[in-house]
């Protein structure tokens, strides 16, 4: 039999933030939901606008990044710092590829003159999109100081609580995204 | 690497349907219980939430549950 753990991984704070994260995006992605019933021809042409193909490669390179990540705690588990800072460069490498794409993407709305007022769709678009994209700046953030810890050797085996508490973080990006890659730009 | 794949197939799936414009309520299905099994395989195997007390568990898993439920409903009412 299988003992499960007492906690979730990582400091409980963290899961704290999650569970506050959960119920803001809730509502944003509900929130989206329901008033796309008020017009659904203007959120159904208003979605074509959309980059399906810079949705599809971003979530790709979450999932990755998300899945590098994983690699890193499993490899200071083992005792292997180094490996666990190579995966955990590859993981930020990755998620860095998202920032572009989606400065791209942003930058090609502003372009056509698309804004916060433009339409319900792309206010709760710029809405999720910007914060979502907020919080993946925020997690290349702490990847990147628990990559500088990790590198002087601050975690090992016995010790990688911090590790795990961003690992937690950069999952919630990865499945925040998870759920609105499909409402946003593909759910017709 | 299973988990990985399985994740990218899923999303391949959800990336095609909108590509080759797919529409209706089956679709929508489709995709609701194709990303409740995306965020079910994060929460297990990411976040490691498989080998911890139920009650942590439950409630990423709720979340997607009432998110997505509240998404069908919008969808098909």
């Amino acid at each position: 039999m299988i003992i499960k753990q007492k906690f979730p991984p990582g400091d409980f704070g963290i899961w704290v933030i999650i569970y506050v994260e959960f119920v803001t995006f809730a509502a944003l992605f509900i929130g989206y939901a329901f008033a796309r019933r008020a017009d659904v021809l203007m959120f159904n042409e208003s979605q074509l606008l959309l980059d399906q193909r810079a949705g599809f490669i971003n979530t790709i390179v979450l999932i990755t990044s998300s899945w590098f990540v994983v690699k890193a705690v499993k490899a200071i588990k083992n005792n292997n710092g180094e490996l666990s800072a190579d995966w955990l460069l590859r993981a930020m490498g990755v998620g860095f590829i998202f920032i572009v794409i989606k400065i791209m993407e942003f930058s090609d709305k502003f372009e056509q003159g698309i804004n916060l007022s433009t339409n319900t769709f792309f206010m709760f678009y710029l809405m999720l999109t910007v914060f979502h994209f907020l919080h993946v700046v925020l997690g290349l953030v702490i990847l990147f100081n628990i990559y500088q810890k990790t590198k002087i050797g601050g975690y090992s085996n016995a010790d990688h609580v911090g590790m795990e508490t961003g690992a937690s973080y950069w999952h919630l990006v990865d499945l925040l995204w998870i759920v609105l890659f499909p409402l946003v730009y593909i759910m017709r | 690497m299973k988990i990985y794949i399985t994740l990218v197939l899923l999303t391949l799936f959800a990336f095609l349907s909108g590509w080759f414009g797919f529409v209706g309520s089956i679709v929508v299905a489709m995709l609701l219980v194709t990303t409740f099994i995306k965020g079910q395989l994060i929460v297990d195997y990411f976040m490691g939430l498989k080998d911890v007390q139920f009650k942590y568990r439950v409630i990423p898993i709720a979340w997607l549950i009432f998110v997505l439920f509240f998404i069908g409903i919008a969808y098909y009412m």
